[in-house]
């Protein structure tokens, strides 16, 4: 058996590693709900047009040292490091199209109009950090701004194309982590259900709108 | 002669199935390389590669349906959104498929989410719909006419004749029918207690389904980077679980895994167990020549015509009763023996 990869699968998914926080594809419901409802059939998968939505496996996982916990492996799961979610944007369909797919009800049938997406996206919200990103630190950069879907209401330019999230209207699309120059990325997305403190980054020093 | 045509179009639904297998990856990886607008580009870079062929023929497919062309300056292009559209209606495997508007689930996926959820999808309940109408009528034919497992098993049992003719006849362990059934009930508690679906790990046709998702996602991954042969590369050790069932079967026990185990089997035998189309037979015919006994693949005795939950309806005794003594029927189980003088050879269950 040349070339089967040890890619692994702990039997039964009953691993003893606590969930990992990952990123859902839209439409989720929270996960401990999504993880008794999702069948791991895949077929978000198939439907997903941007390859962004994968089945979390420890292979999948390994490039980023994230490994599925307790009930996660096989589950769909998005790295935005590795590709973002782009909202079905210029696809055919009313739909996102994973959430359309998806037979068990785990992803919820979402429109992919702006205001139903605003309205039931949630799959986590970015996070600057201050002393990676480049316009932070003396450098004017901007790339994340210019690549989010809802630029200018989840995340807009300062002075310098500061980035500011405002968490209220951020989906957690992940391509502003995509798009982002800075090696380790100096935004990045907090998954949903690992969100404990309060969810906007207010650049404290020296930044007024 | 309608009995080979029924093993005929049963031996065509599982080619169908086994076919859908790899094209619905395939199509969903076209899919992409749409979206992306790499398409073009992916055809002509990988001229004369079999991944190349496979992306030209999809086109091809996809461009020959209505639609699926459009005029733009005289010139007949592919029409995007229409193709894309098109590829929308392929997805998954055997575990849950969607054909083009018809969504279908396995009912044990259904029924451990609904456990494990605690909740009823109203997504879920439509795409089961099918599944366990088919079931309730026809019994369990899923096993027979569709699962890739027991079409792989079905070849492998084969071995075991080869076996015997080198005179090394294999054993055949005999283990209790109910544990499947018990099988079924611990996981489903299992579930209930974790809040988690646990079949779709150990079930082969899931299992199946996503190492064909897979094999054909690393093939085209590795035409992406280059690699045009790598075959065996998406694969994880599942696949050597699907063997190692195959082994099991070959040298220790018949038909182990669909007779004794199959979780899923059992729910479809419990959902089909009041089915109206069974075989049954006609005694006044029947020479006590046990073709049927030798070749029934879920090891049934159809001579004491007692077929219950575990027959799948494959037909094999059918086809192989040299006295023309076993046939469908359409009716209760009761009604056995008041049909069992007629002269007609009975109505076919596909």
């Amino acid at each position: 058996m040349v070339g089967v990869s040890a890619g692994g699968m702990t039997l039964g998914g009953m691993g003893t590693v606590a969930a990992e926080p990952c990123i859902r594809p839209p439409g989720a419901l929270l996960e401990g709900d999504f993880l008794a409802t999702c069948i791991r059939c895949g077929r978000c998968a198939d439907a997903c047009p941007n390859r962004c939505i994968v089945a979390f496996t420890e292979a999948s996982g390994k490039d980023l040292a994230m490994r599925p916990g307790r009930g996660q492996l096989g589950t769909p799961v998005i790295f935005p490091r590795k590709q973002a979610c782009m909202l079905c944007n210029g696809i055919p369909g009313e739909h996102l199209l994973c959430t359309a797919s998806c037979p068990s009800g785990a992803l919820q049938a979402t429109r992919k109009d702006n205001d139903s997406i605003r309205a039931h996206v949630k799959m986590g919200t970015a996070e600057v950090d201050l002393n990676l990103c480049y316009s932070y630190n003396g450098a004017s950069c901007g790339v994340c701004v210019r690549a989010c879907p809802f630029e200018g209401l989840a995340l807009k330019a300062g002075l310098w194309e500061k980035p500011m999230v405002d968490a209220s209207a951020c989906v957690g699309c992940g391509l502003c982590e995509r798009a982002c120059v800075r090696y380790p990325q100096a935004i990045h997305i907090r998954p949903r259900h690992q969100a404990t403190r309060a969810e906007t980054v207010v650049p404290e020093r020296g930044q007024k709108e | 002669m309608r009995v080979i045509k029924l093993q005929i179009a049963r031996r065509l639904v599982q080619m169908t199935a086994l076919a859908l297998l790899l094209a619905i990856p395939a199509v969903s990886r076209y899919g992409n390389y749409l979206a992306a607008r790499e398409l073009d580009q992916n055809i002509r870079k990988w001229d004369g590669t079999v991944q190349g062929r496979a992306l030209k023929a999809m086109d091809a497919t996809f461009r020959s349906l209505p639609k699926g062309e459009k005029e733009r300056a005289g010139e007949k292009v592919r029409d995007r959104k229409a193709v894309l559209s098109y590829t929308q209606s392929l997805r998954g495997g055997p575990w849950s498929v969607q054909l083009a508007g018809l969504s279908m689930t396995d009912p044990l996926a259904g029924a451990e989410s609904v456990v494990a959820g605690k909740k009823v999808a109203r997504v879920l309940v439509i795409s089961l719909i099918v599944p366990v109408l088919l079931t309730l009528v026809l019994g369990r034919v899923f096993c027979s006419w569709v699962c890739p497992m027991n079409l792989f098993l079905e070849i492998t049992d084969r071995l075991r004749g080869v076996l015997k003719l080198l005179e090394l006849p294999p054993l055949d362990i005999k283990f209790s029918r109910t544990t499947k059934y018990a099988l079924l009930f611990t996981g489903l508690v299992l579930a209930c207690i974790f809040a988690t679906p646990v079949f779709g790990y150990i079930y082969p046709p899931a299992i199946i389904s996503r190492e064909a998702h897979d094999l054909v996602f690393g093939i085209f991954d590795g035409a992406e980077d280059g690699h045009f042969n790598a075959w065996m590369s998406g694969l994880t050790w599942m696949s050597l679980l699907i063997l190692a069932i195959a082994l099991f079967e070959v040298t220790l026990s018949r038909r182990w895994w669909c007779r004794y185990i199959c979780p899923g089997g059992a729910l479809y035998g419990l959902i089909g167990v009041a089915r109206p189309a069974r075989v049954v037979l006609k005694k006044e015919k029947c020479t006590r020549c046990a073709a049927c006994v030798v070749v029934c693949p879920v090891g049934l005795n159809p001579m004491i015509n007692r077929m219950g939950m575990d027959c799948d309806n494959c037909g094999l005794c059918i086809s192989h009763c040299n006295d023309d003594a076993l046939a469908y029927r359409l009716g209760r189980a009761k009604q056995r023996e008041t049909v069992a003088g007629e002269t007609s050879t009975g109505r076919s269950a596909s």
